[in-house]
């Protein structure tokens, strides 16, 4: 993973002509704890920290240039690092951000101990195959063992497909479905059908992730005639399972209302693409969620 | 139609992705689920929503291309991730009901 994956494009920077004052009112405003300094060719010259503004506060020169007061020999990045590097970067130094710089010295971004917390969480949920992991969570004895639709006893290790749903970030929502669409699309099933089941798969997961309060798992199931998709998750549960399949009917929270989630119409969603579909549910025991595919037939109305 | 020729004819700015792909349906919606559960194959959809999970929905429905409107911007984790999944973004300061007219006009079918 390059740091270009994880850094902030969109730094604010402050040119070397401008008041430490100046510099307050942006870090208040922009809410952040540093800055990095650049000339007018954006090459960087310097940075400034919360910790310069309290010096300068406390030593009564608020109003002197940055240039005057910024450190100088600031320690960058280069945008060609690795992950990896990035990580060292921080054990070696104790600072809390590192400005990140082309071939020519220039700006290009910022990276702080909080976007490599983000790149490893997001970088987890991706890890969906062939891990120990994927052994761990497969082999115990579980609550859920026998599926729903069919009344067998599931063989979870036997899954063409598994996908842990690791992460509580609404932003990621969605990355088990595409991999799975990607998946079948390889497995050579028929697109109209891959694309019932990522849509179906999509809502699952993102159920998981705004509702259960847990982390979850996506099984998949390749057969001659049908796709098989189960969704489980360990969370906080479905009180009213026959409200919640109602279209319309939504408990999200509002700030994922905003994002365009939580619309009341993933159950329903989910029962649309699908040719069978089971929602069991017990408050405090999780959910599991499974869904039968026929393959090559169009969705339902 | 080639989404090229279609930001051209909008006066839509491209903000990343191939932009010779072609598209022959249009939706409009800012509930992730709905666009979803309507957008057809080979769509161009209209929405305010910029954050980057409308990436996989994009990928997911089969919609190729993206218009923003009403001057919103996209973060550039989506630009990112759109480049990643070859989801075509365009952005422009006319709002959705202006868009869905002008698409509709020029052929672009529910």
């Amino acid at each position: 993973m390059s740091i270009t994956e994880i850094m902030n494009h969109s730094v604010i920077s402050v040119r070397p002509d401008r008041t430490l004052r100046q510099v307050k009112e942006i870090l208040r405003i922009k809410r952040i704890s540093g800055l990095p300094v650049v000339d007018s060719s954006r090459k960087l010259i310097g940075i400034v920290s919360i910790e310069d503004i309290i010096k300068a506060l406390e030593g009564g020169y608020i109003d002197d240039t940055v240039e005057n007061r910024m450190t100088k020999d600031v320690v960058s990045i280069e945008s060609t690092a690795t992950l990896k590097e990035v990580i060292e970067f921080f054990e070696k130094w104790s600072y809390g951000r590192f400005p990140v710089v082309d071939g020519e010295k220039r700006l290009v971004g910022i990276v702080t101990k909080n976007d490599v917390m983000m790149a490893l969480l997001a970088k987890l949920g991706l890890v969906y195959l062939h891990d120990e992991r994927r052994r761990e969570v497969l082999d115990s004895p579980e609550y859920f063992a026998r599926s729903l639709l069919t009344g067998e006893r599931l063989d979870k290790s036997g899954a063409d497909f598994y996908f842990s749903i690791d992460y509580f970030d609404i932003n990621l929502a969605g990355v088990g479905a595409s991999k799975l669409r990607q998946f079948l699309l390889s497995k050579g099933v028929d697109e109209k059908t891959a694309r019932r089941v990522s849509i179906a798969t999509y809502e699952a997961e993102t159920n998981v992730v705004i509702h259960s309060g847990s982390t979850g798992a996506i099984y998949c199931f390749i057969k001659p005639e049908s796709i098989f998709v189960r969704v489980e998750d360990t969370g906080k549960g479905i009180e009213d399972v026959e409200l919640a399949m109602r279209e319309g009917y939504s408990t999200a929270p509002d700030y994922v209302r905003e994002l365009g989630f939580g619309a009341g119409m993933g159950l329903a969603n989910m029962k649309r693409c699908s040719d069978n579909m089971i929602v069991m549910s017990k408050v405090g025991a999780g959910v599991v969620v499974e869904m039968e595919f026929l393959r090559g037939r169009e969705a339902k109305g | 139609m080639k989404i090229s020729e279609i930001a051209q004819r909008l006066g839509l700015e491209i903000c990343c992705g191939n932009c010779e792909q072609e598209v022959f349906h249009g939706c409009s919606g800012d509930l992730l689920s709905e666009v979803m559960s309507h957008a057809k194959p080979s769509s161009i959809w209209v929405t305010v929503q910029s954050h980057v999970n409308i990436v996989a929905v994009a990928a997911i429905s089969g919609i190729r291309a993206i218009v923003l409107c009403n001057d919103h911007k996209y973060p550039q984790e989506t630009i990112v991730k759109a480049e990643h999944e070859g989801i075509c973004l365009l952005k422009t300061n006319k709002s959705a009901f202006e868009i869905a007219g002008l698409l509709y006009s020029i052929g672009i079918k529910p």
